[in-house]
């Protein structure tokens, strides 16, 4: 089962001075409420922070030191304690020392929406999108070995086409220019010029690669055999051909190379390198991978992921232009090894060719590795050299092959070195047939991948997108829009699509209204959790209602309570009508109120915390802080009296504005008071004596602003202050199950969980 | 959902295909267990190796 959050404990975080902890049970929905400014989205800040190491707002804008807290009494470390139903919680403290590797799991999973980021899937590019589901998914290893795959094929496609090419270039010595011959009509021909000559013809072509019948055939004498030799060169020399030139795949280059974006290309070796060291584990914590400098690991981390996105567009470019100027490289240089091959033969044979001009190969791979552009017209001159040359080696070969073919001894040339060329022939067939298996393997193994790989996908988004339909229609019910889907779009690509009044728009956002488009955002991140996360059972959802109206509101917490019982969600607001509509609709939910934010206390909530304040009183005055001691008493009693006065609707002077949570204690005194008189006048007498030391408490021993000016108070005076406080807090309470009197009824007759005990006292 | 590693993605993707050289399966997975080197020149020298003579 996935896990839900129960506990979140924040300490010197963001807005938070000291300590504040919220209590989930045993993982509960819950809707938080609170107009803008009053620090509710901490809890989400708190729960992004500790589950992906980085607040993405505050990442965005380089401010990653602000999740401490920055003003007032810090009270110490700044962490984020989260208990969860399972293995997932545990304690971050500020700086957060955890590296990449221990979110692999979470990155992938899907549990936080923000108002403010709500559109950021829905506008994301295609391929943006295609990288996020990549990663969702689970997909990039398997993305990673679909492209060694498909390096692999592409480089025997390159061995098969030059093996191929060779074959075709000894076949076309053969047969004067055609490529038709089979090993059959090869074999016929030979045998038939072997008759010509009365010599015994070959059985098979394989015989031919036997020394010994050729020497039994046509003889072993030196003037045969060398003559033979410079037949065979003559031939070769006139199967040379001048490499093919593409003036556009290397103009395409120089463009590339000479724009804007060159600059990114050297990078993204460098960034991959990096990513590829983050994500291994294997470097120092706080140490950039590269450089070795001191650095904030986790903003390092993202904008090495933001460095990739912007530098895998370049890397394909490069790719895709980079591969045809290497190939021209190759066949410039297999052309020049070539001419050198044939001068070397000539040299032995004691005849001497022209010097093999210079080919700029190495120029072409250096500006490949450099990106640097080529010099176009230096390859074109150094192939007109090739062409003078080919033109040359062959006179000059010419000049020396014997020139009377009519003896017989001529004719035994011919056929030794016809039969040279055959064997040549078939060795390069054979090459070539293993480069084509090979190949064939490769294309087969990489085709079935990349289709399953592509059903897979169309698999998964189908089920996607029937949830996305599906949520989206609850939402907008009766509206003509439909078909609601996420669909591959070219091979690196997502997109959302939607009919629209019978017309496909992919995006949509042509035609959708921006709260349209953010009812899609949260239906695909809705559906998107329900059918990826694996160990994420919570799903956060902070202030998206923003640009939806009173109708879409309701729905939407409908949609919440009514369809996703089985999640534990956690909805920040700030619209009150949302709130009381989803507190009403979802009754089992828990409800917190943030009512105020300030720079010294933080976030209030409607959840009062007198015990706690005043335990953490108690434990400064026992290490000898009486003045921060007497500042937390006074601001329990202040808690205290403000939720007495709020449970018995005690009657307060009218406020205007936001800050009916911060009364004084005089004010709030005089409101309990007013309302025992009215409605508990035993208890009031009772209690009388107890208020009035308290007031004094107030005016000497709690008063810090006095303090400051004449001197401390003693240890002894704030603790009795303390004793006062518990006493006071003792009487809202009952002594058999402790928990408030109001905790049932209404203030008019209210009762504590257990009833024994009930507002106003029967008996005091 | 349970999301499938490389390896079990190319397992199961091999275990379909027909006719596949004997072996092949237990030396690709062999040179996918590798993490030094270049992973696809080593592939495509295993896609030689089983093109045969």
């Amino acid at each position: 089962m996935n896990e839900k959050v129960q506990r979140l404990v924040m300490h010197a975080f963001r807005g938070i001075p000291g300590e504040m902890t919220v209590d989930f049970g045993k993982g509960d929905s819950v809707v938080i409420y609170g107009d803008n400014g009053t620090g509710k989205s901490t809890i989400a800040d708190a729960l992004e922070w500790y589950f992906t190491g980085a607040i993405e707002l505050l990442s965005h804008e380089g401010r990653q030191h602000a999740v401490r807290y920055v003003g007032g009494e810090t009270g110490g470390v700044t962490s984020v304690e989260v208990v969860t139903s399972g293995t997932l919680g545990g304690r971050v403290d500020f700086p957060d020392e955890r590296n990449a590797e221990a979110f692999h799991a979470i990155r992938r999973e899907t549990f936080l929406l923000r108002g403010r980021t709500l559109a950021d899937f829905i506008n994301k590019t295609k391929t943006e999108k295609w990288k996020a589901l990549v990663e969702i998914l689970g997909l990039d290893a398997i993305e990673s070995l679909r492209e060694d795959l498909q390096r692999a094929r592409n480089e025997l496609r390159k061995i098969s086409k030059g093996a191929e090419e060779e074959v075709r270039t000894y076949l076309r010595a053969l047969t004067s220019g055609s490529e038709e011959a089979t090993h059959d009509t090869i074999l016929a021909n030979l045998q038939q010029f072997c008759v010509m000559l009365k010599v015994e013809p070959p059985r098979s072509l394989d015989q031919l690669a036997d020394p010994s019948w050729l020497t039994g055939v046509v003889g072993a004498t030196p003037a045969v055999s060398e003559a033979s030799d410079r037949e065979s060169l003559l031939a070769e020399i006139k199967t040379l051909s001048t490499p093919t030139f593409d003036p556009g795949g290397v103009e395409a280059w120089n463009d590339l190379v000479s724009s804007g974006r060159a600059r990114l290309l050297p990078r993204a070796s460098l960034v991959r390198e990096a990513k590829r060291l983050f994500d291994s584990g294997a470097i120092d914590k706080g140490r950039c991978p590269l450089c070795g400098q001191a650095v904030d690991d986790q903003s390092l981390a993202q904008r090495i992921e933001s460095a990739l996105v912007e530098v895998m567009e370049a890397s394909r470019n490069l790719e895709r232009f980079g591969d045809p100027v290497a190939q021209q490289a190759d066949d410039l240089e297999a052309a020049h090894d070539k001419r050198l091959s044939i001068q070397n033969r000539a040299r032995s044979m004691k005849l001497e060719l022209p010097p093999v001009p210079d080919i700029p190969h190495a120029a072409l791979r250096s500006s490949i590795e450099t990106l640097a552009p080529v010099a176009i017209a230096a390859i074109m001159s150094s192939l007109s050299d090739i062409r003078k040359w080919d033109r040359a080696a062959g006179a000059q070969a010419r000049k020396a092959s014997p020139r009377e073919p009519s003896t017989r001894d001529t004719q035994l040339v011919m056929l030794a070195a016809l039969c040279q060329q055959v064997n040549a022939w078939r060795v390069a067939d054979h090459k070539a047939s293993r480069a084509r298996r090979a190949l064939d393997l490769a294309e087969r193994v990489f085709d079935a991948y990349q289709q399953k790989q592509k059903e897979d996908l169309a698999a998964l988004l189908s089920a996607v997108s029937r949830r996305v339909a599906q949520i989206y229609s609850t939402l907008h019910p009766g509206e003509d829009l439909d078909a609601v889907s996420v669909e591959p779009w070219t091979a690196k690509g997502v997109e959302l699509a939607i009919d629209f009044y019978g017309s496909r728009q992919r995006p949509p956002h042509g035609v959708l209204s921006e709260s349209h488009l953010n009812s899609l955002a949260i239906a695909l991140f809705l559906a998107m959790a329900e059918r990826f996360n694996e160990q994420i059972g919570f799903l956060l959802l902070d202030d998206v209602i923003n640009s939806f109206d009173v109708e879409h509101r309701g729905r939407l917490a409908e949609l919440l309570a009514d369809g996703f019982s089985e999640w534990q969600l956690i909805v920040l607001t700030h619209d009150q009508q949302f709130f009381e509509h989803l507190s009403r609709r979802a009754p089992s939910w828990r409800k917190l109120e943030f009512t105020s934010w300030s720079y010294a206390s933080g976030p209030r909530t409607t959840r009062y915390e007198t015990p706690g304040i005043l335990g953490n009183a108690r434990e400064r005055l026992e290490s000898g802080d009486v003045h921060g001691a007497a500042s937390r008493a006074r601001r329990a009693l202040e808690e205290l009296l403000q939720e007495v006065c709020e449970a018995l609707w005690a009657p307060l002077p009218f406020r205007r504005g936001q800050a009916n949570d911060k009364r004084e204690i005089g004010e709030l005194l005089k409101g309990v008071r007013r309302t025992l008189k009215e409605r508990a006048k035993p208890l009031l007498e009772s209690i009388e004596p107890l208020l009035k030391n308290l007031e004094a408490d107030v005016g000497a021993t709690l008063n810090v602003a006095v303090h400051a000016s004449r001197g401390r108070p003693g240890a002894s005076e704030v603790a009795a202050a303390l004793d006062r406080i518990a006493a006071l807090d003792q009487k809202w309470s009952c002594s058999a199950c402790m928990t408030r009197v109001w905790h049932r009824g209404t203030p008019e007759a209210a009762r504590c969980k257990c009833g024994q005990s009930s507002f106003p006292p029967a008996r005091i | 959902m349970h999301r499938p590693s490389a390896h079990e993605f190319l397992r199961t993707l091999l275990e379909t295909l027909d006719d596949l050289p004997p072996d092949f399966v237990r030396r690709l997975e062999e040179v996918l267990k590798k993490e030094d080197g270049d992973r696809s020149q080593a592939i495509r020298r295993l896609f030689e190796e089983f093109a045969g003579e």
